[in-house]
C-alpha cells in the first residue's frame, strides 16, 4: 500500500489570492546592490534599456537569480529599475524572513517596481510552469508572484506536489512527483504535515 | 602630412554624432586625420539649445590609422541630458574608432555609468554603433545596480 506524504508549506499562510498588493508609505530598505552578470550584453543608451546573454546571474544580498536572458530598463538618473525581465531556465533562491531558503523555477520571472501616491509596489512574477521549493515541500500553481513590497507570496490556482514515500519513510524521496489541484481554501494556513 | 595638435578644443554642428565626435573634427582637417594629445571635443544640442552642452569626448591621444581609422586612449566620454543632467560616463583604455562607419571597437576593458553612479557596468571587448546609441559588451559583462530589488519575503 502505497504511502502518501502531504507536504504543506509553511508559506502557504496567506499565499491564496492577488490581494495586498501596496503599502502606503513604504520605505525602500537600504541594502547592498545587486549584481548582473552575463557572458555578454547589449545597452541601448538611449532607451534605457540593457540585454543580458547566455548565464546571466543575478546577485542580491538576498536573493540569487539565473536565467540565460535578462531585459532589464536601466533607471535614469536618480531612478531605479523600474522593469526587469528574465526569461529561459530561471532560477530563484531566497531566504524569507524565518531564514528559510526557498527555490523557484519558472520560464519567465518579471520584476515590476513602481510608485504611486506613495504607495510602492514591488513585485516578482514567475510563470512558466512555476515551482516553489523549500524544506517543507514543493508548491506550484499557474502564477508565483513574490510581493516584495508586502512581503508575501502569492499563488494563483495554487496545488500541492505530493511525494511518494518508500518504506515507509515519509518526507522527500526520489520518486515522481504527483500533482494535485486542491481548493485554495483546504490548504490556506495550514502549517503542518500530513501522513495518510 | 600629420600635423601634431597638442590640444583641440572643438564644439560640434547639431546633428553631428554623439559619441567619438571628435573624430569627426579631426577628419575635417586637411590631408586627414591627425594625431592629438590631450584632446577635449564637446557638442552642444541643437538649434533649439545651442548652449546646452550635449557630450563631451576627451582622451589621452588620438592615433590616425588608415582607412579612417583613429585609435583613442584613454577615452572618456560624459553625455548629457537636454536639461544639462549629466546621465552616461564611458571610460575606455583604447578603442579604434571607424570614422566613416560611426562604430567604435575594442577588444579591452569598457566601464559605464550613470551619472548619478546608480548604474554601472563594465566588460571586456565591446562595439559601440554611434548613430543607433548601442553598446554591444562581449565578454563578461558585469552591471552593478544600487538600490535594487529587495527580496525579504514573509512565510
Amino acid at each position: 500500500m502505497k504511502r502518501y506524504s502531504l507536504v504543506i508549506i509553511a508559506v502557504l499562510g496567506g499565499l491564496v489570492g492577488r490581494a495586498q498588493t501596496n503599502t502606503p508609505g513604504a520605505l525602500p530598505a537600504p541594502h547592498a546592490p545587486t549584481l548582473i552578470n552575463s557572458e555578454s550584453a547589449d545597452f541601448d543608451l538611449n532607451g534605457h534599456q540593457g540585454i543580458y546573454h547566455r548565464h546571466v546571474r543575478v546577485d542580491d544580498p538576498q536573493m540569487k537569480l539565473t536565467c540565460e536572458q535578462l531585459v532589464a530598463e536601466m533607471p535614469q538618473a536618480g531612478g531605479r529599475p523600474n522593469h526587469i525581465v528574465a526569461e529561459t531556465n530561471v532560477v530563484i533562491d531566497f531566504t524569507d524572513t524565518k531564514g528559510q531558503t526557498n527555490h523557484a523555477t519558472g520560464d519567465k520571472a518579471v520584476y515590476v517596481y513602481s510608485e504611486q501616491d506613495g504607495v510602492t509596489n514591488k513585485t516578482v512574477t514567475l510563470t512558466g510552469n512555476p515551482q516553489m521549493e523549500n524544506a517543507q515541500g514543493t508548491q506550484a500553481g499557474d502564477v508565483i508572484i513574490l510581493d516584495l513590497a508586502n512581503n508575501r507570496l502569492h499563488f494563483d490556482n495554487p496545488h500541492m506536489i505530493f511525494r511518494q514515500s518508500l518504506n515507509g519513510v515519509t518526507g522527500d524521496t526520489n520518486s515522481p512527483s504527483v500533482k494535485t489541484n486542491l481548493p485554495p481554501g483546504t490548504i490556506q494556513n495550514i502549517d503542518r504535515i500530513i501522513t495518510q | 602630412m600629420n600635423a601634431k595638435v597638442n590640444i583641440i578644443r572643438v564644439s560640434l554642428a547639431a546633428g553631428a554624432g554623439l559619441l567619438f565626435a571628435v573624430a569627426l573634427g579631426v577628419r575635417a582637417q586637411p590631408n586627414g586625420l591627425q594625431h592629438a594629445n590631450n584632446f577635449t571635443s564637446t557638442e552642444y544640442y541643437g538649434p533649439t539649445n545651442q548652449q546646452q552642452i550635449k557630450s563631451i569626448l576627451s582622451g589621452a591621444e588620438a592615433l590616425p590609422q588608415p582607412g579612417g581609422l583613429l585609435i583613442i586612449k584613454q577615452l572618456k566620454l560624459e553625455m548629457f541630458n537636454p536639461d544639462g543632467r549629466l546621465e552616461w560616463v564611458v571610460n575606455a583604455p583604447e578603442c579604434v574608432y571607424d570614422t566613416f562607419k560611426g562604430v567604435a571597437n575594442s577588444p579591452g576593458h569598457l566601464e559605464v555609468r550613470t551619472g548619478d553612479g546608480k548604474f554601472r557596468t563594465e566588460g571586456d571587448g565591446f562595439l559601440w554603433r554611434q548613430s543607433e546609441q548601442l553598446l554591444t559588451i562581449s565578454n563578461n559583462a558585469c552591471s552593478v545596480i544600487e538600490n535594487g530589488a529587495t527580496m525579504n519575503i514573509k512565510p
